[in-house]
């Protein structure tokens, strides 16, 4: 690989990670929030590397013409006998084995221009069929629910409630909850849903709270729904479902940090 | 999926006699232009099949943003953390005399192992660090069996990992005891491994790691040593994450279910989930934990397997050592792993 290819795949690697996580919060699709500033540094590092390859590197490069003539042809994919060769080649030059780098990271390339100019795309529906359940915590003792009506609460919270809260406290509530629309594969119907990772997008978890009644959303939709439990089982046990009879759907914009279990913030 | 530069390099060769000859001058150019062309057609190909396929809202379209999403969630997840390695790396290399590492351990191989394993507790972060990190010891003179200790036991025995192993499972602290165990165990074992049955011309033979020179500025040295190992390590990772989020997008969760019911074919399954998934062994506790329907035994292994063998690391691995030892070497670790984690998950869990 050439020297001012290398220079090129630095600073957009640089560039591409400063765009998803200092200029905006796009890196909040595929990574959790806490690793904004090691994202910050590693782009701001990479930029500094590039930039300092560009000017040091760069005067090598003029006062020495053999370093991108003959040189960047044998370096292509055959480093580790090149460097053999020039072991004992250290003495004289501006630079040394250090500038032939691998075809291997032409790949960089993929990652570097996706930041910058396409970013794909939250996990959605499609994932969200095929992850695994997220586990949903044992818990003894719950707070009382405050008297707001309808009453904001977390898909995680609902389940907990509906399965283990022996006092029965939801019981005809109007609940609100909000989340993207996933289908259901059985009796039609569908699962407002969200996908919880711990770390990056690779160890995605769903959470889903099947809904009767609304009217049909195209999958991925996000929703603010309103509703009462939906009877079926016996509530405050693991018979009951985690279900919800639906009085009303909204149309929401899907919040920037998409995979939390957070509380709406839809005023009613 | 494992294509690394050799091949490429062979076909070079036929075309064009290496060294400095006159007509190799006058080609260059000619050929550079053909691959730069070459390279622009493709990467112009796929970024409009992509945004086609992104706009026709045909079947594979989901699973194809899906794909992309996992893929480029690993490789930023990975990218600070290999930075962190490598510039670690690059220290070692340019600043620590190799006097320091042959003080440091006990001089006897079998011993330096234990030594080097229990290092391990020292590097906070995830698998991605410790690559680069062992590759740089093995050039400062590090006995390879200790340099292999430290690079296995590493990503699964710090703090960080062991914090995140406790707060997925509150409640056992007896996982994160076998953890911590079957994780040093394993790396030990490897490492005592490598001293009976290792051989030294498996490891590719590389140069570059050569330490200081005097009539060199460290710094300048550092910066090119980081520079080049970060290029090098950061294509094996694009390549390993789009092979981890292959299986990550096309594996439905529902065959989990079918395995889980059996005591040692869920143990195997797990192993070989947590190779494929190449989930990042600060989160892989969380993994775990969801994975309700398996023994504690097979959660284990894939607490043990994970950080020490996935895609992105054999491919890490391969591009750092050489295939001939990333094959043979991850395929025993997984061995030695899936043995420990049954023998102390069946003791301790």
């Amino acid at each position: 690989m050439r020297h001012r290819v290398q220079v090129l795949l630095l600073v957009l690697c640089g560039l591409g990670l400063l765009h998803v996580s200092l200029f905006s919060d796009l890196y909040l699709r595929y990574v959790k929030a806490g690793l904004r500033p090691a994202l910050i540094a590693s782009g701001a590092l990479l930029l500094v590397l590039g930039l300092l390859a560009a000017t040091l590197d760069g005067r090598a490069v003029a006062h020495e013409p053999a370093y991108d003539g003959t040189e960047g042809d044998h370096e292509h994919g055959r480093d580790h006998d090149h460097d053999r060769d020039r072991v004992g080649d250290h003495g004289h030059g501006g630079h040394h084995d250090h500038s032939t780098t691998p075809r291997i990271a032409w790949l960089l390339f993929l990652p570097a221009l996706s930041l910058l100019l396409y970013a794909p795309p939250a996990l959605g529906a499609y994932t969200a069929a095929r992850a695994n359940e997220k586990a949903v915590k044992q818990q003894s003792r719950f707070d009382r629910l405050p008297a707001t009506s309808p009453l904001p609460i977390t898909l995680t919270d609902f389940t907990q409630r509906v399965q283990q809260d022996r006092e029965r406290s939801i019981e005809g509530r109007s609940l609100r909850m909000t989340g993207f629309v996933t289908p259901a594969r059985q009796g039609g119907g569908w699962y407002l849903t969200r996908i919880i990772f711990n770390c990056c997008a690779a160890d995605s978890q769903s959470i889903r709270i099947r809904m009767y009644g609304g009217p049909a959303l195209p999958h991925d939709t996000w929703v603010s729904v309103t509703g009462t439990w939906h009877p079926q089982g016996t509530l405050g046990t693991k018979s009951a479902a985690p279900a919800l009879d639906v009085s009303a759907t909204r149309r929401i914009s899907p919040p920037v940090n998409a995979y939390t279990d957070s509380l709406p913030l839809t005023p009613s | 999926m494992h294509q690394t530069d050799e091949p490429l390099g062979a076909a070079h060769t036929a075309v064009l006699p290496a060294g400095p000859g006159g007509a190799s001058r006058t080609r260059a150019p000619r050929r550079r232009i053909l691959v730069i062309g070459l390279g622009a057609a493709v990467g112009w190909g796929f970024t409009s099949a992509a945004a086609e396929l992104a706009r026709s809202g045909w079947l594979g379209a989901p699973a194809f943003g899906a794909w992309r999403t996992v893929c480029l969630a690993i490789t930023v997840q990975a990218l600070p953390f290999l930075l962190l390695g490598t510039a670690l790396s690059g220290a070692i290399n340019a600043f620590v005399p190799a006097s320091v590492f042959s003080r440091a351990l006990p001089s006897r191989p079998a011993l330096a192992v234990p030594v080097a394993g229990a290092a391990g507790v020292v590097l906070p972060g995830c698998e991605c660090a410790s690559v680069p990190v062992a590759n740089s010891l093995i050039r400062r003179g590090v006995t390879p069996a200790a340099a292999f200790a430290f690079l296995l036991s590493a990503p699964a025995i710090n703090p960080v990992v062991l914090t995140a192993t406790a707060v997925a499972f509150p409640g056992s602290p007896a996982m994160v005891a076998a953890r911590l165990l079957a994780s040093l165990v394993t790396a030990v074992v490897m490492g005592w491994l490598w001293l009976w049955l290792g051989r030294e011309e498996w490891l590719r033979p590389a140069a570059r790691h050569t330490g200081h020179h005097p009539g060199h500025s460290r710094w300048n040295e550092f910066r090119r040593g980081f520079q080049h190992d970060f290029l090098h390590a950061g294509g094996y990772l694009v390549l390993g994450a789009a092979a981890a989020a292959t299986f990550n997008v096309t594996v439905p969760r529902s065959v989990l279910d079918t395995f889980s019911g059996s005591p040692w074919l869920s143990v195997l399954f797990l192993a070989g989930l947590a190779i494929v998934l190449a989930v990042c062994s600060e989160a892989d506790a969380f993994v775990a934990a969801s994975l309700a329907g398996f023994s504690p035994t097979a959660r284990l292994a894939f607490l043990v397997v994970g950080p020490m063998v996935d895609l992105k690391l054999i491919a890490l691995q391969a591009g750092t050592f050489g295939r001939a030892f990333a094959l043979r070497f991850s395929t025993a670790t997984v061995v030695v792993a899936i043995a420990c984690s049954v023998l102390i998950g069946g003791a301790l869990l």
